[in-house]
């Protein structure tokens, strides 16, 4: 109850926050970010009290609300959460709190509408994350991406509609797909067992020959791979990232790209492990080839933005490598990249957002020498470039060090090619501190304010947490 | 040809009792001459018109739960056709209003506008009942000729002869065909009743030959005509754009609404579907009308050009459902179809809404007449409400969850699953995938900054403001209805299956 009690929260919190914004301005971000914080809190409390009062560690999938709701389809309304959900959904609403601080001064027209569509995003992300239901899920799925492109297509940069349109259909092309093999499988499971069901614990158990789910699993591995994204299918990611206003890349990258991975774990590796055995060298190539290319690609980027997204692909990549080896460090590798890269890809959206607020362009050839007038923006920008290019300490080594660790014990050849991502990205890494806060200072600029020392410092420092205490999250087993 | 057995009453009660909503409306255009005889006023047959359409209504919801009774040979009535015929009242009673600022453009009072609205209304439900293919022509005689009458009523219009006649030999044609087709259909099979006169047997042995083909062929090709299926669609963008709004909104709900339930229903009860030529015509329109409409919808840039071709492409997804029909899922089917019904005609009937306000506050004097993606622009910051419901409509249209259309669509493709119809299903998605490339534009348009000068698009004139409040709760009640059925599409669902 208490979930779907936080996800109608949001809902109306926004709703709340829109209105309130007519008769009062600037009340809407106040709101967001209380109710926001709030929630978060609640999340916190219930999830804590469980697993102490009620020695519930979450490793396996814990039902939390079952009711029937379409019928005629025997579609139930079930929420579940485990480890792996609760980690995701807590990085969520950390970036949910980030994006409200980012947009705090860049978001001038339709305020409170923005912060609807915003809050309605995160309701959708946490109802990804926890619905059990196929039907649930996708609509979730779909939820989720419509306040996401209103946001891209109403308060991006210039070419936004563009770029809202093709996010949009890339995503929903590939998702209808998904739904066609979510139907089969309801589907396939009234044949077998005289039930139509959409219950993903009963589709656990169902038993499905391999070449029937070989063509199932390949249904939802295109969805995922286009959210994740994986090369060929990425071509959404750097124009949406791009166009995107500040919290919408942050969002973006730090989750809306996770919701992918995650779809990969719960639905194609879970619930086809054959057919994802026997797939894991084509997607294993795919990935290896996302990590190059994105690396290459970040590499050639002359607008700031556009090379973040480019680094997300490649980084990303990483995690479907990690995930289609079947390896139990490896998938520990792949969820601590999930988190790592949603912190410092969020980190490194945000500072690209600060600086177009002072310069207002991102092309890195506008910028140059930052660090004279705006040394503490500076340091973390050399940071979270760090953070991005692997550097021990920090949280994303160890993700892409473990990944590489277990995939070498499985697919050597492609652990080493994907190896040569990493000196790339320490190229685009340092091309991008260069680029902007070093050589001759062509700007003077504003250093960093109190509020973006917060959104700054929590990041790095959950960074650096993780970093130098990885146990806080490998301790947990993922429903391995 | 004998109608009814000497020891059976022709007409009893309970028969009565079936076809009342049809009888009332029946009732409702002798009394609406009368009326005219004694009085014209516009007020008085608007008033008039909404009554017996209201009271047809609740006739006719009162039905959704009875039992499945035949009217004399030709009609019968079901719960299948019952809830048709609501979707059709329904459409008809917006449409009623939404005429209303059309129609008060003019000095002329307009009772023949009403009459022929009744007519239309009249022959649609004789459509959605009928059991015989003699009733199945009357209705669509009558739904046709009335509106040929409504396209080109709008005399002074610079499209109204164009659309009126393109109209009238057009769906003269095809009434033509649909005759000859029914003609031969009768000369071998010997018998115009619906209901299983042909052993299935036959079918199995291609024992019909060529002729019966032909005009089994002829026959549909007449209904697509009127459906718009590709390649019988050129009409449509033509006739949709050049009709006034209103009319437009009855085409596109009411006719669609009647001609598919027939054609359902007279397919389902002739088994025309064991014959495999037959299916492979019904998938290649069902193919060309998803591709073509979608592809065509691409580059218009008047809005009720883009929405005839949406409605071939919606078409063509609802073929599917026929195509795949088994005889082991009929009820799945009519569940199927009359949910896509529903969903497509409360979306259309969103979006005709609001284009026929937005026609109606944009000029002041006279009437617009075509309506262009840019009259949308920033609808949402100042006018919200009509903003969402369009959203809600397009998005409706567009298939995406919130809204029924996703669920219409879950139909579809649950339908076409089973059957494992993975070409349709692969042309279903490549058709989405490009409609939303002209939907989603049109909602960024919808969101766009508006364009300079911000015309207030409620405007509140003092001897406006009763006819504002109507308008007002027919867009909120459109936008709670799609919503609520679009997240519970429960209660609906319960209504088709009974």
């Amino acid at each position: 109850m208490t979930l779907t009690f936080i996800m109608l929260a949001l809902l109306i919190a926004g709703a709340l926050a829109w209105r309130a914004e007519k008769y009062w301005q600037g009340s809407a971000k106040w709101l967001a970010l209380i109710s926001l914080a709030l929630l978060a809190t609640i999340f916190a409390v219930f999830v804590l009290n469980q697993a102490f009062n009620h020695n519930n560690d979450f490793a396996k999938l814990q039902v939390m609300t079952q009711v029937d709701w379409i019928k005629t389809f025997n579609i139930q309304y079930s929420i579940a959460i485990d480890q792996l959900s609760i980690v995701l959904i807590a990085l969520t609403w950390l970036l949910a709190i980030i994006c409200v601080l980012v947009s705090w001064r860049e978001i001038q027209t339709h305020v409170g509408f923005y912060y609807f569509n915003l809050l309605l995003t995160i309701a959708g992300i946490i109802g990804v994350f926890i619905a059990v239901d196929m039907f649930l899920f996708f609509f979730f799925w779909e939820v989720m991406l419509l306040p996401m492109t209103a946001i891209i297509a109403i308060w991006g940069h210039e070419k936004r509609q563009f770029a809202a349109l093709k996010f949009f259909i890339f995503t929903q092309v590939s998702s209808l797909l998904m739904l066609v093999a979510i139907i089969a499988t309801g589907y396939f499971h009234l044949l077998q067992t005289g039930q139509l069901s959409f219950y993903y614990l009963d589709w656990l158990v169902l038993d499905i020959p391999l070449e029937m789910s070989q063509y199932l699993m390949l249904g939802f591995f295109i969805a995922f791979a286009v959210k994740l994204p994986s090369v060929p299918v990425h071509s959404w990611l750097p124009d949406a990232h791009t166009q995107a206003p500040t919290a919408g890349s942050v969002l973006l990258a730090g989750v809306l790209l996770k919701t992918g991975a995650y779809g990969l774990i719960r639905f194609v590796i879970f619930l086809f492990p054959q057919a994802s055995m026997q797939f894991a060298p084509i997607a294993a190539t795919l990935a290896v080839v996302s990590i190059v290319y994105g690396a290459k690609m970040a590499f050639a980027q002359q607008d700031f933005k556009r090379l973040v997204a480019y680094s997300s692909i490649s980084h990303m990549g990483f995690v479907m490598l990690a995930l289609f080896a079947f390896n139990s460090t490896a998938y520990q590798g792949a969820i601590v990249t999930m988190v790592a890269h949603g912190l410092s890809s969020a980190a490194l959206f945000a500072m690209a957002g600060m600086i177009y607020q002072r310069i207002h362009s991102r092309n890195l050839a506008d910028m140059g020498g930052f660090w004279q007038s705006a040394p503490r923006m500076g340091g973390f920008a050399l940071a979270f470039a760090g953070a991005a290019f692997g550097l021990p300490g920090l949280a994303n080594f160890i993700g892409e060090f473990l990944s590489l660790v277990g995939v070498f014990q499985v697919l050597p050849e492609f652990a080493i090619v994907a190896a040569l991502g990493l000196i790339g990205s320490a190229i685009y890494g340092m091309v991008l501190f260069q680029s902007s806060f070093q050589g001759a200072p062509k700007l003077d600029i504003v250093d960093l304010q109190s509020r973006e020392l917060i959104i700054c410092g929590s990041l790095f420092l959950m960074l650096l947490a993780i970093g130098l205490y990885p146990t806080l999250l490998l301790k947990f087993s993922f429903g391995v | 040809m004998l109608i009814a057995d000497i020891s059976q009453p022709l007409l009893t009660t309970a028969m009565a009792g079936a076809i009342l909503p049809q009888l009332i409306i029946a009732f409702g255009i002798t009394l609406a001459l009368l009326l005219v005889a004694w009085k014209r006023s516009q007020r008085t047959i608007v008033l008039f018109t909404f009554f017996i359409l209201f009271v047809s209504l609740i006739a006719n919801v009162s039905l959704l739960t009875s039992q499945a009774i035949q009217v004399t040979q030709l009609l019968k009535v079901d719960g299948y056709s019952t809830f048709a015929f609501s979707l059709i009242l329904i459409s008809a009673i917006v449409a009623l209003r939404m005429s209303h600022s059309f129609l008060k453009a003019h000095i002329e009072v307009h009772d023949e506008y009403y009459l022929l609205l009744l007519l239309m209304v009249l022959g649609a439900g004789i459509l959605v009942t009928s059991d015989h293919f003699a009733s199945l022509f009357l209705g669509f005689e009558l739904l046709s000729i009335s509106l040929v009458g409504l396209v080109g009523y709008h005399r002074d219009s610079q499209y109204s002869v164009e659309s009126g006649f393109k109209y009238l030999v057009l769906s003269a044609t095809a009434s033509s065909f649909m005759l000859l087709g029914i003609a031969f259909i009768y000369s071998v099979t010997g018998d115009l009743s619906f209901n299983g006169s042909i052993p299935s047997e036959i079918y199995h042995q291609q024992g019909l030959g060529g002729f019966f083909q032909l005009g089994l062929l002829l026959f549909v090709s007449g209904i697509a005509f009127k459906l718009s299926i590709a390649p019988f669609h050129f009409w449509t963008p033509d006739v949709y754009q050049g009709a006034p709004t209103p009319v437009t909104l009855l085409m596109a709900t009411i006719s669609k609404v009647a001609m598919f339930v027939v054609l359902l229903k007279c397919i389902i009860a002739q088994h025309y579907l064991l014959l495999e030529n037959f299916q492979v015509f019904l998938m290649s329109f069902a193919v060309i009308s998803m591709l073509l409409g979608n592809v065509m919808a691409l580059k218009q840039q008047n809005l009720k050009r883009l929405l005839a071709y949406s409605s071939i492409a919606h078409m063509g997804y609802l073929l599917i459902v026929i195509i795949v029909t088994s005889e082991q899922s009929l009820a799945f089917t009519w569940q199927s179809s009359l949910f896509y019904l529903a969903a497509y005609t409360v979306a259309n009937l969103s979006i005709f809404i609001i284009i026929a306000l937005i026609q109606q506050t944009n000029s002041n004097t006279n009437y617009q007449e075509d309506i262009s993606l840019n009259d949308l622009q920033g609808l949402f910051w100042h006018a919200p409400s009509y903003g969402l419901l369009m959203i809600l409509g397009l998005l409706s249209l567009a298939g995406i969850p919130l809204t029924m259309g996703f669920i219409g669509k879950f139909y579809i493709l649950s339908q076409a699953t089973i059957a494992h119809a993975w070409w349709l299903i692969a042309i279903l998605i490549i058709g989405s995938g490009i409609g939303l490339a002209y939907y989603l534009p049109l909602i960024f348009k919808v969101f766009a900054d508006p364009q300079a000068p911000i015309v207030p698009l409620v405007r509140g004139n003092s001897n406006e403001i009763s006819s504002h409040i109507i308008e007002k709760i027919l867009v909120y009640s459109f936008i709670t209805l799609g919503l609520v059925f679009g997240i519970f599409p429960e209660v609906i669902n319960q209504l088709i299956s009974s």
